[in-house]
């Protein structure tokens, strides 16, 4: 299963451009639009770059697993699950299949961003324990939005779910400290952050570029929790959604 | 009435582009797939952008509008008028795909109909975005010292912007008939927006973007709409934002005629 997700990325002219040409595209406007906030007292760097680049990532890495659920929702359209379903494999291995070869997937998009962001001048303060939090924040992630994208896809059973699954993944993303850090967030958007999890994984990530924010325990154990809680709920959801699948 | 008669009778055509900007409306209100990126989507990016960048009010020289949500609308009603145009040429590439267009082709109608019935469509989904977008900022705080006449102009410039970019997806749906590309082609929307100062003053851009939004006709759009709402010339010129959009409009309607032409050519 692993295996068939991926030679579809090898197979497909430009499978890999949605989710890396994209976040690319959101890194160098996001980067020229909004570079004067990085002047603000209380932003943790002088490089707004900085800042943006591990988003722009985790928005790479989001896309690249709820493209799994994409797939799942054509594979169950077209009558392709429904084979998988009669093997005697586990059933939870039809899921893991696909969010594995999403993982794999993510590292491209993440690398190519990082690269693009370190050709204009972004530096590594974070160094190598930095930059595995950055990728181990990226690819968990991606495991994360593919269980989303896995549980609307057997709950909607149709290739129409996929605009909803992009745009779950870009809300959570979003709706966090994206553009700026948690003090400097007013309204209710500063609320909604402070509770949304993906928040703690960004501060994660950040370890990478963001020289105010260096790489420590205390800014790594926010995310590993809000990874392990966002997993163990959306595991918990695809399975269920597993199990009523063929009913 | 011969089929040349109608073919010149301007009523008849006008009519006829009524008719297809009706249907072009229709189906953009009937499928969740055209209504997500047309209004969901520049809300959404209005109450992220509005809330997570809201203390760029702080930085010395800001333009004070108010609530800085009325500052950032203008982004937003250009985003509208971006994805309104994309999805005015996603539709016409799926007619193309799914062969309403060549049934559209045996009718006594100009060819040059079926194009302007696209752009007119979108135009009028502009107006109807562009409303909405207003109530919705003025909802959260926004204020238009530019009054009615200032929102009447914002949402002119809006919606001839819609039609302009309507113009130019349809020229690319014309000239390749592909379904998949134009809807591959929603990262392009955003390389348009953020290369305008859509979301932030154009001196606070950084270097290289700053020089790049002067070749960018959506400047003068997004400038000229912030103009307007807010009644300030120092935010942007509305009259230049007219012209640039008439002249966006005309330039992609000519386009989409010649591809129209060249598609016509070949079959």
């Amino acid at each position: 299963m692993w295996r068939r997700s991926l030679n579809e990325v090898v197979r497909v002219r430009g499978a890999l451009l949605p989710t890396t040409v994209a976040p690319i595209i959101f890194l160098l406007g996001t980067a020229g639009q909004f570079s004067r906030l990085s002047d603000l007292h209380g932003f943790p760097t002088t490089s707004y770059l900085a800042w943006i680049l591990p988003l722009s990532c985790m928005q790479g890495a989001g896309f690249a697993g709820g493209a799994a659920g994409a797939n799942l929702a054509r594979d169950i359209e077209q009558g392709w699950f429904d084979r998988l379903l009669t093997s005697p494999a586990p059933r939870p291995l039809l899921l893991a299949g696909p969010a594995l070869a999403a993982m794999t997937r993510a590292l491209v998009p993440t690398t190519v961003i990082l690269a693009v962001g370190l050709a204009l001048g972004t530096g590594l303060p974070g160094g190598v324990p930095g930059l595995l939090a950055l990728y181990l924040a990226g690819v968990w992630f991606c495991l994360i939005a593919s269980l989303w994208g896995s549980t609307l896809a057997m709950r909607a059973r149709s290739q129409q779910v996929g605009p909803l699954i992009q745009n779950g993944v870009f809300l959570a993303v979003f709706l966090s400290t994206a553009y700026t850090p948690l003090p400097l967030l007013q309204g209710w958007l500063a609320t909604f952050a402070k509770y949304n999890p993906v928040t703690y994984v960004l501060l994660m990530a950040r370890q990478a570029t963001v020289a105010g924010i260096p790489p420590s325990w205390s800014h790594t154990w926010p995310g590993l929790v809000a990874l392990t809680g966002m997993t163990a709920v959306f595991g918990a959801l695809a399975l269920r959604q597993l199990r009523l699948i063929n009913r | 009435m011969s089929t040349d008669a109608l073919d010149r009778d301007a009523g008849v055509q006008a009519r006829v582009v009524a008719a297809l900007a009706a249907r072009a409306l229709r189906s953009q209100f009937r499928r969740a797939q055209f209504l997500l990126p047309s209004f969901v989507l520049p809300l959404l990016l209005l109450a992220v952008v509005a809330s997570g960048t809201s203390s760029a009010r702080r930085l010395p020289g800001f333009p004070s509008t108010g609530a800085y949500v009325g500052f950032v609308v203008a982004g937003t009603l250009l985003q509208g008028a971006l994805l309104a145009g994309l999805t005015a040429g996603i539709a016409l590439a799926a007619d193309i795909e799914g062969g309403f267009f060549d049934r559209l082709l045996t009718a006594p109608v100009q060819r040059v109909s079926i194009v302007l019935g696209r752009v007119s469509g979108s135009i009028v989904l502009g107006v109807v975005q562009a409303s909405l977008f207003l109530a919705v900022a003025f909802l959260f705080g926004a204020r238009y010292q530019g009054g009615v006449p200032g929102i009447a102009l914002a949402i002119a410039i809006a919606a001839l912007a819609a039609g302009g970019m309507a113009g130019l997806a349809s020229a690319i749906a014309l000239r390749t008939g592909s379904l998949s590309l134009l809807q591959n082609l929603f990262p392009i929307v955003f390389v348009f927006l953020f290369t305008a100062p859509a979301f932030f003053p154009r001196a606070f851009l950084g270097g290289a973007l700053r020089h790049v939004t002067v070749f960018n006709p959506l400047t003068y759009v997004v400038e000229g709409i912030r103009g307007a709402l807010h009644d300030a010339p120092a935010l942007g010129n509305p009259w230049r934002g007219i012209l640039a959009a008439v002249g966006l409009l005309a330039a992609t309607t000519a386009l989409s005629v010649l591809a129209m032409r060249g598609r016509l050519r070949t079959r």
